[in-house]
């Protein structure tokens, strides 16, 4: 099992989860995160005082598939995050050794 | 000993078989009562039967033993799956040793019988001691019950023990109470119109019920030592209602007892569509959706919150002794209307509820000082009710009291109160539509209703939190001018809701409309309100863009028009999603809200230069020119060049009015309209533009003593400016004397020909005036912006407050050949921020000119 965190703008949510839907991967977890990499903030003033935005607002996704299904979950979520600009986040993997379905332990790829 | 007890055989068998017997005739009746009542009976005869076969072949036999009921077993309400709380009661020393195996018998058959026991055994000494550690004990004597054993012992438990416990100890038993029920309506969000509601727990809930009784029940053994009547501890008029609601929840937790196989009493939407399609508790109705059906149990669960509430606030043991010294200073509040006696409010004269204005300025009282209503003013306002429905306030009268009470700091209490007790749908019947009504939404708490006062409260809370997100938006609110169309707006925002219609949005909007009609708000106030509600999501939708991205910015900027919109909207939105539930407005979303905020601020500053063409086909062209359909060429001559701003901040008639002042220059070149507004002074100016002459008017006010606090000044094509002052009269001059009001028009209209001695009358108002340090030190900042605007060089002045400050900035500007296309004035506290649109010789400031111009306002505004 793969473990997939997307970092996207905020607004390609909408666009992601409805490519991940069409793959069929249904089960997922969306978290709002503040980040920046290479994209850095800015300084906006306003009414005499500074505001400076050095953590971007972003969306986080993290899912867990199969690990055949790993790489068609990155090309997807590539395809519906890209801009092709600087901001458009990164996809990071990793192993799961176990998942389990709380409602009946199920184990493995099943509870997925 | 009786012959043995197979209770495998028999008392298995009664219990299943009385156990079905009882669901049935729950299914089929839905009274909740006779099933409950009908439980209680089956398990004291199986008490009984046990008692004969294990502890004594007489019911009232042994001396000084006897097995009680307590608390809800006590009360005769055994809920399908309740626990059965049973004491043994004894003598203690020997007695107890002797008894312990029987007790152990006892008990265990019961478990057998999978009836969840929780038993106690205490001697009448234990009883009567007070244990701080364990006050549910206490609490759980006060519905004891005989059931078998020493009659005797058992009346001295119940004639002697309990009332001297209860009169000693009555303090620490409420305390106790209180902390309970703060924790208890924490875990339930501290609402009766939680939407998937706790019909035991949850405020309104039986424990409600309980709380109420057992407030009444102490109060009265505090007073009389003893037992007092039942029947007699609420008043007559409330009893039959609470008794009723009672029934009512009692079914409802039957219901979810049987649907559940266990003790939950949880009301989720799954429950409310079965229990809706029974007609639990509402048995006549032809039928009922889970809607309709829960408007009634919040109906119940409402009064009996109420009533608990109330009895709570009542109790004086509740509250700790600091609380009622402050409670003892509101009664300073009293006025020859109410009288506040430890934070409650009653009416001095009964004879006062004919003037059918008293129950508003009541609320509104209320609003302002955060009280609540005794439950005699509460009933008196019920009786009144019916002759308020004949002749209710109305129009401009009505909406003055509404705007004070929402303007309020306890606005939203008021509101719930008058809420309660259907004084508000009567006056809005617009709100009738979301009477405790349910929206399945997994985000949402609470019924529209209560969402529409929570997101009220949330923004009056604004100005006591420490919240470092929650200042910024508090400061924005003291910003706001109008703040009672800000909370009315928040108040019919989702009154569509309630409507059969697509667009919720659409439909408020629609219901709104009729509601501000009927409230005789002036046009502009209308739209206001109107552009609130229309636009309540946007914000919101918006954040799913990027928020910094120059198209989003521009779209937002677009729909809002104008910069006070955009900070209401934005009020509104923070407001409207804090009241979704506690967890909506995240860390996350309140501060994307405010980028987004001051991105598109910054964004409608910028632009403001940005020109009207006459031969443009707008929306806000096609209405003026259908409203003057005479004006014609009169009304594109007047219009084309004028910045767009200028269209987004006027309403339609008061670009009327200018256009016809400017018509008027012929006849004076000077054209000066002074009104009183609600806060302020307007006073405007129609002239032809010329150098000095934003200076020169910003000269005479200061001359005058006056404060300007904001000012807007626009220019067409054709050279006629448009500059509305906004100022305070510092010295009460036209306040107090009204011909001067013609004295002050006409030395402003010297000062513009040149014919009056400005510098000497600036002289003589410094002179006269004494110096007074600031309290907040500002420092200046200047700032140059030469790409936001195609025609003109914007100039940002971030200063401290003082007397002819403007008129000091104007003048530098035109000492350096600066012409002021746009300016836009405001005041924050002592802190003032102008924005000025210049060009020279027709185009922007070259750099070195910047340079220049910087150099001597900073020199200019350094000196005293």
């Amino acid at each position: 099992m793969t473990k997939v965190e997307a970092v996207i703008q905020t607004s390609k949510l909408d666009a992601v989860k409805d490519a991940l839907h069409e793959i069929g991967v249904e089960g997922m977890t969306v978290l709002e995160a503040r980040g920046h990499g290479r994209q850095k903030g800015h300084t906006e003033f306003y009414r005499g005082r500074e505001y400076t935005v050095d953590l971007i607002p972003k969306i986080k996704i993290e899912m867990v598939v199969a690990d055949e299904m790993a790489e068609k979950v990155v090309q997807t979520v590539v395809a519906a995050a890209r801009t092709g600009k600087i901001g458009d986040g990164k996809i990071f993997l990793s192993k799961v050794d176990d998942a389990i379905r709380i409602r009946n332990d199920e184990r493995g790829d099943s509870a997925l | 000993m009786a012959t043995k007890l197979n209770p495998g055989s028999e008392l298995r068998d009664l219990y299943a078989s009385e156990s079905v017997r009882l669901r049935q005739d729950f299914l089929r009746s839905g009274d909740g009562p006779a099933a409950v009542f009908g439980r209680t009976a089956l398990v004291d005869s199986i008490a009984s039967r046990l008692w004969l076969e294990l502890i004594s072949p007489e019911i009232e036999g042994p001396r000084d033993f006897a097995v009680v009921a307590l608390g809800g077993y006590g009360r005769r309400w055994l809920f399908p799956y309740s626990d059965i709380d049973i004491l043994f009661l004894h003598a203690g020393g020997a007695m107890e040793r002797g008894l312990k195996d029987r007790i152990a018998r006892f008990s265990q058959q019961l478990w057998d019988l999978r009836l969840k026991l929780s038993p106690a055994t205490r001697t009448l000494a234990e009883c009567e001691k007070f244990d701080p550690n364990n006050v549910e004990f206490a609490i759980s004597l006060l519905d004891c019950r005989y059931l078998a054993g020493d009659r005797e012992l058992f009346a001295r438990l119940h004639d002697q023990v309990i009332p001297k416990l209860v009169s000693r100890e009555s303090r620490s038993i409420v305390q106790r109470l209180t902390d309970l029920t703060r924790a208890r309506y924490n875990k339930f969000g501290n609402s009766v119109f939680h939407l998937e509601p706790n019909v035991k727990d949850g405020p309104g809930g039986l424990r409600d019920y309980n709380l109420a009784y057992w407030l009444a029940l102490i109060a009265a053994m505090e007073e009389s030592s003893g037992w007092p009547n039942d029947k007699e501890l609420l008043p007559p008029w409330l009893r039959e209602r609470f008794d009723a609601a009672r029934d009512f929840l009692m079914s409802v937790r039957c219901f979810l007892h049987f649907r559940h196989g266990r003790d939950d009493n949880a009301l989720a939407w799954a429950a409310q569509d079965e229990v809706a399609e029974e007609k639990i508790g509402a048995p006549r109705a032809a039928s009922l959706t889970a809607s309709e059906w829960m408007r009634i149990y919040y109906g119940h669960a409402r009064l009996v919150h109420r009533v608990a509430a109330q009895l709570l606030e009542e109790f004086p043991a509740a509250r700790p002794s600091l609380y009622r010294q402050f409670q003892n200073l509101r009664s300073r509040l009293s006025n020859a209307e109410f009288a506040v006696v430890d934070g409650r409010i009653f009416l001095q004269r009964e004879e006062a509820l004919q003037d059918r204005d008293l129950p508003l300025r009541m609320f509104r009282f209320m609003a302002r000082h955060g009280l609540s209503l005794s439950s005699a003013t509460e009933h008196q306002m019920e009786e009144v009710l019916p002759s308020l429905a004949a002749a209710p306030p109305k129009g401009a009268e009505l909406w003055h009291y509404l705007q004070e009470i929402l303007v309020a700091p306890h606005a939203a209490e008021a509101l719930r109160a008058m809420h309660s007790l259907r004084l508000l749908t009567l006056l809005l019947p617009e709100f009738q539509g979301i009477d405790s009504l349910v929206i399945r939404d997994y985000s949402h708490r609470f019924t529209v209703d209560e969402h529409t006062f929570v997101a009220i409260e949330n923004l009056h809370a604004l100005r006591k939190s420490q919240s470092k997100w929650d200042q910024r938006y508090a400061e924005l609110l003291d910003e706001v001018e109008q703040p009672d169309l800000l909370y009315l707006a928040l108040l019919l925002h989702d009154t569509g809701k309630g409507a059969k219609s697509d667009s919720h949005v659409t439909a408020s909007v629609e219901i709104a409309a009729g509601c501000l009609a009927r409230l005789d708000l002036d046009a502009p106030d209308r739209e206001t309100v109107l552009f609130l509600i229309a636009r309540h999501l946007d914000l919101s939708a918006a954040l799913r863009r990027d928020i910094f991205a120059p198209e989003t910015i521009c779209m937002v900027a677009d729909k809002m028009g104008t910069p006070e919109r955009l900070k209401m909207l934005c009020l509104l939105t923070y407001a409207d999603i804090k009241a979704v539930n506690p967890e909506a407005l995240t860390p996350w979303k309140a501060e994307n809200i405010w980028q987004l905020y001051i991105g598109t601020a910054n964004y409608l500053m910028k632009s403001a230069d940005e020109r009207v063409r006459a031969d443009a086909d707008d929306d806000v062209m096609t209405h003026l020119r259908t409203l003057t359909p005479a004006a014609g060429k009169k009304l594109d001559s007047f219009l084309n060049g004028l910045p767009r701003r200028y269209l987004r901040t006027q309403a339609a008639s008061d670009v009327i009015r200018h256009m016809d002042l400017a018509s008027r220059l012929g006849e004076d070149p000077v054209q000066l309209e002074l009104t009183r507004g609600r806060h302020w002074y307007e006073l405007t100016l129609v002239t032809m533009d010329r150098p000095f002459l934003f200076a020169r008017m910003a000269g005479a006010l200061a001359a005058w003593g006056m404060n300007i606090v904001k000012a807007a000044a626009f220019s067409n094509g054709a050279g006629v400016v448009v500059d509305t002052f906004f100022f305070t009269d510092r010295f009460r001059t036209l306040e107090l004397n009204l011909p001067e009001w013609e004295r002050f028009k006409a030395s402003v209209h010297d000062v513009l020909l040149d014919k009056a001695d400005l510098e000497r009358m600036l002289r003589d108002r410094l002179r006269s005036e004494k110096n007074v340090a600031p309290k907040v030190n500002v420092d200046t900042r200047i700032e140059i912006d030469d790409s936001s605007s195609l025609q003109s060089t914007l100039v940002e002045v971030i200063a401290q407050d003082r007397p002819g400050l403007l008129y000091r900035i104007s003048s530098q500007f035109a000492r350096e050949n600066c012409n002021i296309e746009i300016a836009l004035i405001e005041t924050e506290g002592q802190m003032a921020i102008d924005a000025f649109y210049l060009t020279s010789g027709g185009t922007k400031l070259t750099p070195e000119h910047q340079e220049r111009l910087r150099a001597a306002l900073l020199a200019e505004l350094a000196s005293k």
